[in-house]
C-alpha cells in the first residue's frame, strides 16, 4: 500500500533518488536502527560490510552507458537497483559493482543474477536470490535464506537459522553457530564442519553431489543418513536409538543411530551421491 | 464408466461433447469433478495470462498431486519430515504454483484452441501423469523462447538455467525409471515428487527472470 509522504520528505527522497549520469556514484542515507537494504542487480560484485554509523552508504560503479544505478530511501529501507537502459546489452555492459556500508544490524534482501556477493559482520535476516552468483558470508547472524540455481554458498562462522538451496552450486558451512540448518543441492557438494547444537536440526540433501559432515567426539546427535544409490561412509560410533536398530560404523547406504545421547538431529539424504560422516581432525 | 475412461474423454468433455456415461460418472465421482473444475478455472483465467501473478487455486496443486498418486508415481509420505518439501525453494512457492498454473493454462487453452482433441488426460505409455505429459511440449516452447531472449544479453545466466533444467529433467527420468523398476521404493518416489516440484520452481524462476525488465 502506498502511503502519502510529506512534501519536504518527498522532495528529499526524490533528490536522493535521481539517477546520476556519472559511472560512479556515492550516496548516503540516514537510517534508524535495524534498517532494511534491498539490492537488485543483474551482474557484478556486491560487497557489504558494517560500520558504527546509523547510515547506509552506497558506492556504485559501472562502465556502461546502457545501465544506470539507482538508490533511494523509503522510510527505514534503502533500495538499490540496477536498471537496464537498453534492450541490447552485452554481458560486460550489464555489469554494475556495489560497495555498501551498513549499520551492523541490518536486514538484507539481495537479488542478483551473476557475479559475487560478499557480506561480512552483519547481524539481521538475510535473503539471497541468485541465478549464477556465488555468495560468501562471514560472521553474519540472523535467519539466512540462500536460494540459487547455479551459484555457490560459502558460509564461515554464520549464526542463526540457515536455509540454502542450489541446483548445481556447492554449499559450504564452516563453523556455523546454528541450531537449524537446511541445505540442499542437486549436483553440487554439501560440506558441514561445525558443532551440532543440542536440540538442533541439521538436514542436508543432495541428488548426486557428495555430502560431507564433520563431527567431534563431544557432539551429541541422532543420525539418519541414507543414499538411494550412493554409499554412506561413517566414522562415528553409533549407539542404538531407543526405537530402532543402530547401524555399525563403516560403509553402507543407510545409517541410523546416536552419537552420545543423540540430542541434535542430523539427517543426510542423497540419491546417488556419497555421504561421508567424518571425525574432525 | 470408470475414471480412466472418463479422463480419456476429458478433452471432448471440455469441448462440450459428452461421451456416453460421462455425465453419470461425473455426477458420482468427486475426483473427476474436481479435475473438471480445475480445468474450467484454468480455461476461464487463460484469457488473461499476462495478469497471472496470483496464487493459483489451492486445489490445483492438490489435484495434480492426487493424479500423480493415482498414477502410482508418488505416494503420501509415510512419516512427517523425511524428504517432505525436498528440493523446493520454499514450500510450494506462490510463483512456482502460478507458473505451473500458467503452464497448465497454456497447455490446455492453446491445445483446446488449436487442436480438435487434446489428450489432456491420456496416460503416458510409461506412466507419466497425463497432465504433466500434456504440459511438457508447451512449457518447452515457453522456456526455450525465454532462454533464447535471455541468452542475448546474459549467456552465462541462460546457460546456468539450461544446465539446471537438463539436470532436473535427467533426474526426473532417472527417478521414473527407478520407480518403475522398484515400485516399492518409497524414497525414490519422494525424490520423484520433489523433482517435479523442483522443475516447477525452476521454470518459475526462468519466467520471472525472463520477465524482468530492469
Amino acid at each position: 500500500m502506498i502511503r502519502p509522504i510529506p512534501f519536504a520528505a518527498a522532495a528529499l527522497l526524490l533528490a536522493g533518488a535521481l539517477p546520476v549520469s556519472a559511472h560512479r556514484i556515492e550516496k548516503s542515507f540516514k537510517v534508524e536502527t535495524q534498517p532494511v537494504v534491498t539490492i537488485r542487480n543483474a551482474s557484478g560484485k556486491i560487497n557489504i560490510h558494517p560500520w558504527q554509523k546509523s547510515e547506509v552508504r552506497v558506492v556504485a560503479d559501472h562502465t556502461s552507458e546502457k545501465v544506470e544505478t539507482y538508490a533511494e530511501q523509503m522510510g527505514n529501507r534503502v533500495d538499490v537497483v540496477t536498471h537496464l537502459l537498453s534492450e541490447k546489452v552485452t554481458p560486460p555492459e550489464l555489469r554494475a559493482d556495489y560497495d555498501i556500508t551498513v549499520p551492523a544490524e541490518t536486514e538484507l534482501q539481495i537479488r542478483t543474477d551473476a557475479g559475487t556477493v560478499v557480506v561480512k559482520g552483519i547481524t539481521g535476516d538475510m535473503t539471497f536470490d541468485t541465478v549464477a552468483a556465488d555468495v560468501t558470508l562471514e560472521e553474519v547472524a540472523g535467519f539466512l535464506v540462500f536460494k540459487t540455481v547455479g551459484g555457490s554458498l560459502d558460509c564461515t562462522r554464520c549464526a542463526g537459522r540457515i536455509e540454502a538451496n542450489s541446483i548445481s552450486g556447492n554449499i559450504r558451512l564452516t563453523q556455523p553457530a546454528s541450531a537449524t540448518v537446511r541445505a540442499q543441492t542437486y549436483s553440487g557438494s554439501l560440506f558441514f564442519d561445525g558443532d551440532f547444537k543440542r536440540g538442533g536440526i541439521y538436514i542436508l540433501k543432495s541428488v548426486e553431489g557428495p555430502i560431507e559432515v564433520r563431527f567431534s567426539d563431544d557432539d551429541s546427535f541422532a543420525l539418519n543418513a541414507s543414499s538411494v544409490q550412493g554409499l554412506v561412509e561413517n566414522q562415528a560410533t553409533l549407539r542404538q536409538p531407543s526405537h530402532r536398530r543402530a547401524s555399525r560404523a563403516g560403509v553402507s547406504n543407510r545409517l541410523l543411530g546416536n552419537v552420545n545421547e543423540g540430542l541434535a538431529r542430523v539427517e543426510l539424504f542423497s540419491f546417488s551421491g556419497t555421504i561421508r560422516i567424518l571425525r574432525r581432525q | 464408466m470408470q475414471c480412466r475412461e472418463f479422463q480419456l474423454n476429458l478433452s471432448a468433455w471440455m469441448e462440450g461433447e459428452a461421451a456416453s456415461g460421462a455425465p453419470a460418472h461425473l455426477a458420482a465421482c468427486a475426483a473427476c469433478r474436481a479435475l473438471v473444475a480445475d480445468l474450467e478455472a484454468i480455461r476461464t483465467s487463460a484469457g488473461d495470462l499476462a495478469a497471472v501473478e496470483s496464487d493459483p487455486p489451492r486445489h490445483l496443486w492438490a489435484s495434480l498431486r492426487a493424479q500423480l498418486e493415482s498414477e502410482g508415481l508418488i505416494r503420501e509420505p509415510a512419516h512427517a519430515g523425511g524428504l517432505a518439501g525436498f528440493f523446493t525453494f520454499f514450500p510450494r512457492p506462490a510463483l512456482a504454483g502460478a507458473y505451473l498454473s500458467l503452464v497448465l493454462a497454456c497447455a490446455v487453452f492453446v491445445g483446446m484452441q488449436t487442436r480438435p482433441r487434446v489428450e489432456v488426460a491420456a496416460v503416458h505409455p510409461h506412466g507419466l501423469p497425463a497432465v504433466i505429459a500434456t504440459v511438457e511440449p508447451q512449457h518447452s516452447e515457453v522456456e526455450q523462447r525465454t532462454l533464447r531472449a535471455m541468452h542475448e544479453h546474459n549467456p552465462a545466466v541462460a546457460d546456468t538455467f539450461v544446465r539446471s533444467l537438463f539436470q532436473v529433467d535427467n533426474f526426473i527420468r532417472l527417478c521414473e525409471k527407478t520407480v518403475r523398476e522398484q515400485p516399492g521404493n518409497d524414497l525414490a518416489r519422494e525424490y520423484l515428487y520433489a523433482a517435479y516440484q523442483q522443475k516447477a520452481d525452476l521454470l518459475a524462476v526462468i519466467a520471472e527472470r525472463g520477465a524482468m525488465g530492469d
